[in-house]
């Protein structure tokens, strides 16, 4: 068992930048995940995931020694850089027209796999891809309160760390994404109501 | 079930299905290759050795300007030693010549100022701007002692006040000879350097021995 499977991340990443290549590795393979999801579920997109999650690392392997462990773990630093990065590449992104739906963009990452039941199966992931599809539409600072809190699971103290701001913003934040959450995901289910109430009057 | 729980139910069930995403592998192998290269560049040994580097050449370059100063504070007092010896020395000597157009004007003839006592207290300089020295006789002329100028038989002193050029040459010893000069006859075979004083006519007027 290796001996630095023990080192909290600080020591990593203090050992890191004094040019130990298996405490990238560890810190990389430790956090990797959390920052490539959370940039995923901001932006929707497999590739700035991936960029965004290099680039953290990378600013992390130049400038790691700004990170102030009085300030904040080296997790909620590394979501705050991810955070920066991701809203500079949507506001990129938004400048730039698309000039078609790209396949592999926006593909729906769910898909029925269990065989209990398909149409249960089938029904669960329509959810999950609405919800997936709503929370993408937010505006950005009640999406990324959304994810911090809802899908990443990260307390509100280190919430607000990464947003810079203080917890009471983060909980009226949260409390007015999930009132918008429910809003655009509302009318699918009116919808449905309707279209079935239609289809009992056919029948 | 309200919508409440329904929406914290959605999110539970998305962010269960996305949790065994990930960055791909080939991220970790582009960081890693990346971090080789940043940490061939500056590596923590050679930083160390750098800084020493640095303070020992620090320490050699103290010690030079140190061992420059006291060498040349002694060599300072060397020089003013030589000089008041050679003040010290007795007026037969061959004195060291510092104005050699001085010189030659008194041997060209040329007529000295009316009030004697004014000449003495403060010597006056006639500047010829044509006459040069060498760039290297002030200097020189702290190491060398030379005879008074003599005279060449053919010199005038209009031709002295339009200017002149002193020229470095070699002649045989038995030249001094030609101007009653004492000759060492161990060293009749070598050369002796002498200063000629070249009017602008071309012709040398004067000449002085340099030992």
């Amino acid at each position: 068992m290796n001996p630095k499977n023990d080192l909290n991340d600080s020591d990593l990443l203090r050992s890191m930048l004094a040019g130990d290549e298996e405490a990238l590795a560890l810190l990389y393979r430790r956090r990797q995940a959390g920052v490539y999801r959370f940039a995923l579920q901001m932006s929707g997109s497999k590739t700035i995931a991936e960029d965004v999650t290099q680039e953290v690392f990378l600013f992390l392997m130049r400038d790691g020694h700004v990170f102030d462990p009085a300030r904040g773990s080296v997790s909620a630093f590394l979501f705050g850089v991810a955070r920066n990065l991701v809203l500079r590449r949507l506001r990129v992104e938004q400048l730039l027209a698309p000039l078609g739906d790209d396949p592999e963009e926006d593909v729906p990452m769910l898909h029925a796999t269990t065989d209990v039941c398909p149409l249960e199966d089938l029904t669960r992931a329509e959810t999950i891809e609405s919800v997936r599809k709503a929370v993408l539409s937010l505006p950005p600072k009640y999406r990324e309160v959304v994810v911090l809190c809802e899908l990443q699971d990260v307390s509100y103290v280190e919430t607000a760390e990464i947003l810079g701001c203080a917890i009471g913003t983060v909980r009226s934040r949260l409390h007015r994404a999930r009132a918008l959450l429910l809003e655009k995901l509302r009318p699918a289910a009116e919808t449905e109501e309707t279209g079935a109430a239609t289809v009992r009057c056919f029948a | 079930m309200n919508d409440e729980e329904m929406l914290t139910r959605g999110l539970k069930a998305l962010a269960a299905e996305m949790e065994s995403l990930s960055a791909p592998d080939t991220v970790e192998l582009k960081l890693r290759e990346a971090f080789r290269k940043q940490n061939v560049v500056i590596p923590i040994t050679a930083k160390r050795s750098t800084s020493r580097y640095w303070i020992a050449a620090a320490v050699a370059a103290m010690l030079l300007i140190a061992i420059s100063v006291v060498a040349y504070r002694v060599n300072y007092r060397v020089n003013d030693d030589r000089k008041l010896a050679k003040q010290g020395q007795p007026q037969s000597s061959p004195k060291v010549n510092e104005e050699p157009v001085k010189q030659e004007q008194q041997v060209a003839g040329i007529p000295q100022q009316d009030n004697p006592q004014q000449h003495a207290a403060k010597p006056k300089r006639v500047r010829h701007s044509n006459v040069r020295r060498p760039e290297n006789m002030q200097l020189a002329n702290h190491a060398e002692i030379a005879t008074d100028f003599i005279p060449l038989s053919y010199m005038t002193a209009v031709n002295l006040q339009d200017g002149g050029q002193i020229v470095r040459v070699e002649l045989p010893r038995s030249a001094l000879a030609n101007f009653g000069l004492p000759v060492n006859m161990d060293r009749y075979n070598e050369k002796v350097k002498a200063d000629v004083l070249v009017g602008v006519d071309g012709l040398a007027h004067a000449i002085r021995f340099i030992q």
